[in-house]
């Protein structure tokens, strides 16, 4: 019996009982209830009611909010990208550590022809048709357009490999490098090769799609799938280019045998689609890093202050030192500086990071990860922003991360970390790379947060 | 009878209210009046109306009282407000009175038990503002909303002397909670949709005891009599939950009240009511709230339009003036309505009422400058007295 008043209209419109028959003598009751049941309080918009609130905006320098930043990698591998890079020179001279720029190939390895066709024959039936000679075969091959570095037409070759790689962990300098097994190739960048072709592709004629021929006697040669060797490796003379690979196929000419008259193509299925690149990027110093294949993430230890002792508009109005806690933080973010660390491997395309808790500190690079905080979508980096001089302002918000922290645990009641990471949304998402100031120097990270109390604090 | 016994279901979670307004803002809110039907529709003060009935401002009324009755109110509102040339509506519906009475025959007198509203702040208030953040002017909506209110639990007991005396007591506790709450909202064009609104919510609950007795009286076969006198202790305001701050302790003043009704004729009933209370040296209020009004007054005619053996069909007109305790800023505030109703005694032999619904509208004003407000408002009771 402590509870508020009663309102006689408590069940939702639409929820409500069948109506049941009334008696004449409820009706008009029940009729008069219906009508008040919408409850609406009276609201007028004066300075008298409204008790106004302090809003106010922080900037805290890393020292203030943070103890420590970290970068590892090797998170991922290229081959879980799903695509690939072709690139020669890419990013040198410019006087940065990767001097001699950006070397980047795909391999490709495609697996079991099909067994059968459906052929329509010479009566004019279709039919499964499981005789099938494979004449020879294109490579088709598609870049991303947007992502893609270059300056007019490229001349892409292929050429088959030779010796036997892995389509999971082969890098440039091994052709296996599985945790018990590693094998050098022969020459770093895919060992010994055999020509098979080249093309020039110009997206301007030929639209986001190359095309390589590949002559019957390798068609034939790739037919044997115990062959660990066999594969293709694309690449480029053309200094200067980094093309992304969004996809691979090979479509085989066909004569099926139940009509020899005609040439159908199939589709061989792909077994690995990868890539291998040198130089692989060393730890940063003086940087921050987030992106790349494998992947780096960059860790912060926080420490969000419980108490604020300035800005002096804060103070002024409800002194300080001030106790904040979680309702107060209507915002915050990082606030991180861009650098130009690589041209090598600087964003050509718009990279989604974002910021997660991390649930084991003890045991990086291994934790797991709390849920991401930024939304499906993540945090959309622009490349420009990473274009030199750099030093551009981006902000990855944080909200949920500092109320979690100042409450002690999250709005679920789990437990919480004082370490984040920031990581790309997937990893790997792309060769590329985020780059931004370190803790040390005026770039260092800020934490910008956005305060509301009442008036009474 | 289902509705009765559906309101009771509803009032078990307590406390009843169902005024709207912004007076007494600042302080405990507007009080709630009587809540029973006819006595609105008289335009009484729910004190002096002879019958059968439960009221919980008049400890005695239920010494008349033969059989285990109950009774419940149900008000819906309907209001207007001019504040400073704003205007808008409201609306809300409320059961206002909910009692049980239970006759001790042995002892000629009747156990009472009621909850009954006191006091209610309903309102919002909002206001667009500019803020600075970060040298940038950000449009922000700030709201406030206040609900709830206070209700008294009261106990009581009405000893009948002889047939024409009972006198009365009853022992209430304060109870209910206010919940207020802030919200700050910033334009999402300037500042981005990341930015959360800022939340304030707090939540008090009243507490607090308070004591009334009283007579009723029928001196003569034409003439009914009763006064009460209500002693409260402080009303006490705590932080629940996680509300910051400190209990807050109200003081409330000492209220007398009296009614009389004559018959004028067989079927031609007039009763008038009167109340005094003294807010203005209350404690605990912010200065210049309280209101230096004491005296509140209500008169009405009850006209038997059918009779019958076993039923009744009476028709009710009233007026009331009342002095309510808090202003809205300097004026002293005041509220009138005038009354009009009708009642169905269903089962009624030899004026006892064992089954009845009263019916009540009332159109009213309150006012305490720059604010004016107008109100519809409805009251049905439902009673029913049973062995």
């Amino acid at each position: 019996m402590t509870e508020g008043p009663i309102r006689a209209c408590r069940r939702p419109r639409g929820q409500g009982r069948r109506p049941r028959s009334r008696s004449p003598r409820t009706a008009p009751l029940a009729l008069l209830a219906l009508a008040a049941c919408q409850e609406s309080l009276p609201t007028a918009a004066t300075d008298d009611l409204v008790r106004g609130g302090v809003a106010v905006e922080v900037i805290l320098p890393f020292e203030d909010f943070g103890t420590r930043t970290r970068v590892f990698g090797g998170y991922g591998r290229a081959s879980e990208l799903g695509g690939g890079f072709v690139a020669h020179a890419f990013g040198s001279g410019t006087g940065g550590v990767d001097e001699e720029g950006l070397e980047a190939v795909t391999l490709l390895r495609f697996g079991r022809y099909p067994g059968f066709a459906s052929v329509t024959d010479t009566t004019g039936t279709t039919r499964p048709d499981s005789s099938l000679t494979f004449l020879s075969g294109r490579i088709a091959v598609r870049f991303d357009t947007l992502s893609s570095v270059h300056r007019g037409p490229v001349e892409v070759t292929a050429r088959a490999t030779t010796e036997a790689w892995d389509g999971v962990s082969a890098n440039w300098e091994y052709a296996i490098d599985t945790l018990r097994h590693h094998v050098l190739w022969s020459r770093p960048g895919g060992g010994v090769l055999e020509e098979i072709g080249s093309a020039v592709w110009d997206p301007a004629a030929d639209g986001d799609s190359l095309m390589i021929m590949v002559d019957s006697a390798r068609v034939a040669s790739w037919g044997d799938t115990l062959n660990p060797a066999r594969g293709v490796h694309l690449s480029t003379s053309d200094p200067g280019v980094r093309l992304q690979m969004r996809s691979a196929l090979m479509w085989l000419r066909t004569l099926p045998s139940s009509n020899p008259d005609t040439i159908i193509d199939v589709l061989a299925s792909t077994e690995a689609t990868s890539f291998i690149y040198d130089p692989i990027p060393r730890v940063p110093d003086g940087s921050l890093r987030i992106g790349g294949a494998p992947a780096w993430r960059t860790v912060i230890d926080l420490n969000i202050p419980g108490t604020l002792t300035g800005p002096p508009e804060l103070c002024d109005v409800l002194g300080c030192p001030l106790t904040i806690t979680e309702r107060h933080v209507s915002y915050a973010a990082l606030q991180l500086t861009t650098a130009a660390e690589s041209p090598a491997f600087a964003p050509s395309d718009t990279l989604t990071i974002d910021l997660r808790m991390v649930m084991v500190p003890d045991i990086l690079p291994k934790s797991p990860l709390g849920p991401g905080t930024t939304g499906l979508t993540g945090v959309a980096l622009a490349p420009q922003l990473f274009a030199p001089p750099a030093g551009r302002l981006v902000e990855v918000p944080a909200t949920t991360v500092v109320r979690d922290l100042l409450r002690g645990e999250t709005a679920d009641g789990d437990p919480v970390s004082n370490t984040v990471a920031l990581l790309s949304t997937f990893e790997p998402l792309s060769i590329e790379y985020a780059s931004f100031e370190d803790a040390i120097g005026p770039g260092s990270p800020r934490l910008r947060l956005i305060l509301n109390f009442g008036a009474d604090g | 009878m289902k509705l009765i016994i559906a309101a009771l279901a509803a009032a078990l979670v307590p406390a009843s209210a169902h005024a709207q307004s912004f007076l007494g803002y600042r302080a405990l809110g507007l009080p709630v009046g009587a809540a029973d039907a006819r006595a609105v529709a008289l335009g009484n003060l729910g004190i002096g109306l002879p019958g059968v009935q439960l009221t919980a401002s008049d400890p005695a009324s239920a010494g008349a009282l033969l059989f285990p009755t109950v009774s419940v109110s149900m008000q819906p509102s309907w209001g207007d407000f001019d504040l400073d040339g704003q205007t808008g509506t409201a609306r809300t519906t409320r059961f206002p009175m909910i009692g049980i009475a239970y006759p001790v025959p042995g002892a000629q007198a009747t156990v009472t038990l009621s909850l009954s509203g006191h006091m209610e702040q309903r309102w919002a208030g909002e206001q667009d503002r500019i803020v600075s953040l970060g040298g940038l002017d950000v449009p922000v909506n700030d709201r406030f909303e206040t609900n709830g209110g206070s209700s008294v639990a009261r106990l009581g007991w009405a000893q009948r002397l002889g047939e024409r005396f009972s006198l009365g007591a009853t022992v209430g506790t304060y109870v209910g909670r206010i919940d207020q709450a802030f919200e700050r909202t910033l334009d999402s064009l300037v500042v981005g949709s990341d930015v959360r609104p800022y939340e304030e919510d707090s939540a008090w609950q009243y507490g607090g005891y308070t004591l009334s007795a009283g007579f009723a009286t029928d001196p003569h076969d034409l003439i009914h009599l009763a006064g009460a006198v209500e002693w409260s202790g402080e009303l006490k305001q705590k932080p629940k939950l996680q509300t910051e701050g400190g209990e807050r302790a109200f003081s409330i003043p000492l209220r007398l009240s009296a009614g009389a009704t004559g018959r004028l004729s067989e079927r031609l009933h007039i009763n008038t009511s009167v109340a005094y209370q003294d807010w203005s040296a209350a404690q605990g209020f912010e200065a210049g709230v309280v209101s230096t009004e004491t005296l509140s007054y209500g008169a009405g005619l009850e006209v038997q339009v059918i009779r019958r053996d076993t039923r009744s069909f009476p028709l009710r007109l009233g007026y009331r003036q009342g002095a309510l305790p808090f202003r809205y800023r300097d004026q002293d505030a005041a509220e009138s309505a005038w009354s009009l109703g009708f009642g169905m005694n269903l089962v009624e032999i030899e004026g006892v009422r064992f089954g009845w619904m009263d019916v009540a509208v009332e159109r009213g004003t309150r006012a305490s400058a720059p604010l004016s407000e107008n109100f519809w408002r409805a009251t049905i009771s439902l009673g029913i007295s049973s062995s």
